[in-house]
């Protein structure tokens, strides 16, 4: 509500105003590299589990494989995903055709 | 443990080496609960399925009444795939996404035909029997020693496997937990607080330990080997009960079969001669179209490389006289 500080002049735009560029900076020097910092390890976990349900496909066996069938839809998702993200357009040969 | 308490466990498991009489005894065995009282449920875990012969009658994957408080079933691997798979897929028809149906088809189609799949619904099929209420007796016929050490050990494997892929997704969860907390709409809004992989993981894990928890209580399970007098029968029933031991399945103690009673006489082996060539002549006109070498019953057991080489000129014989 801008006109019920109008009274009170600039000293208090001009406190807001700072507070914020303070809060910028604390943004970008601590919060930015610690949120991408957060981001990129879930990916690699979750990316290093996919490789663990679907490890047929790198030719080691996987015991449980028969018993996982029910995450198919939901793995399917996370590695269309992956290959996006690995630069790939199309999913590569041998692994689910999901485009 | 006597061995009569053993036979008395609500779940009793009779195996041993291929020939010994397992299906016989499995047989007899689970008549006589039946008749002492207890509703008792007879499971054919052997693929090759002698139980229904033994019993005369033709069974299925669905247990059919033997006797007003006797059931049997055989466990069918590809009956037993068959139906675990169109259970997933009907599972996942409405969870699934349009878009990924035909991929998702796709790939159980390759599950269901990858080795180890009709050895997981089997053992599927197994543990979910073994889980039910319905019979206050299970009496398992099981197959051949090895495969039978491999279905018992599997929930422990099998538990372990899925123990390390829970805590790695438990991981994935957690990261992914912080992810929202720190980045907020830049997250999406897609709420994950119960994951549907993590639930399918446990759920999978929870009926493994229970499996196991049944196999391995001395109060509830015993495994009773059938040996004959013979040398091959002997040492593989050895080997297979320290394995067993050491999985920790109870081991109930021995039936030993076949064993030629002491008053072997004349009439005896007269007696057992004419069944015998029974069953020869049944052999001749079954099998009438295949070429067939007869090898005689010997006094000793052929061990070692020497002992067999003692069998050549017999072999040699036999393929002589081949038809």
């Amino acid at each position: 509500m801008p006109k019920a500080v109008k009274g009170s002049g600039g000293v208090c735009h001009e406190l807001r105003r700072r507070l914020s560029a303070a809060r910028e900076i604390y943004e970008g020097v601590y919060m930015v590299p610690y949120r991408s910092a957060i981001h990129r390890e879930h990916v690699r976990h979750a990316d290093l589990f996919l490789i663990l349900s679907f490890s047929d496909f790198l030719g080691v066996p996987d015991p449980v494989q028969f018993y996982t069938l029910e995450l198919l839809p939901e793995l399917i998702d996370q590695f269309h995903s992956w290959h996006l993200r690995m630069g790939l357009d199309s999913a590569p040969e041998g692994g689910f055709r999901c485009c | 443990m006597k061995l009569r308490d053993a036979l008395e466990r609500p779940v009793l498991f009779i195996g041993g080496k291929g020939g010994v009489g397992k299906t016989t005894l499995a047989a007899a065995a689970a008549l006589d609960s039946a008749e002492r009282g207890t509703p008792t449920l007879l499971v054919s875990t052997d693929p090759a399925h002698s139980t229904g012969d033994i019993l005369g009658l033709q069974l299925s994957a669905e247990a059919r009444p033997v006797t007003d408080r006797m059931w049997a079933l055989e466990i069918d691997p590809a009956q037993a795939t068959e139906a675990y798979v169109n259970e997933v897929r009907a599972r996942l028809a409405d969870a699934t996404p349009p878009r990924l149906l035909h991929e998702v088809e796709r790939q159980i189609d390759v599950a269901r035909v990858s080795p180890g799949a009709q050895e997981a619904a089997v053992f599927e099929r197994f543990a979910r029997i073994l889980g039910e209420d319905r019979f206050p007796r299970l009496v398992f016929d099981t197959a051949p020693t090895g495969q039978t050490l491999r279905l018992l050990s599997l929930p422990e494997h099998l538990t372990a496997w899925i123990g390390g892929l829970i805590s790695r997704r438990r991981k994935v969860s957690q990261l992914g937990r912080m992810w929202r907390n720190v980045a907020g709409a830049a997250a999406g809004s897609a709420s994950e607080s119960d994951d549907p992989i993590l639930y399918a993981l446990e759920e999978r894990q929870d009926l493994f330990r229970r499996t196991r928890s049944t196999l391995t209580n001395p109060e509830r399970t015993a495994f009773v080997f059938v040996v004959t007098p013979g040398h091959l029968p002997i040492l593989e029933t050895h080997r297979a009960m320290s394995a067993l031991a050491s999985h920790g399945i109870p081991v109930g103690g021995l039936l030993v079969n076949q064993i030629l009673p002491d008053a072997s006489g004349e009439s005896f082996h007269q007696r057992r001669r004419a069944r015998q060539a029974a069953h020869l002549a049944d052999i001749e006109s079954r099998f009438r179209d295949w070429p067939m070498g007869r090898v005689p019953l010997l006094d000793e057991v052929p061990v070692g490389v020497d002992g067999l080489a003692r069998l050549r000129p017999l072999v040699r014989w036999t393929l002589e006289r081949t038809t």
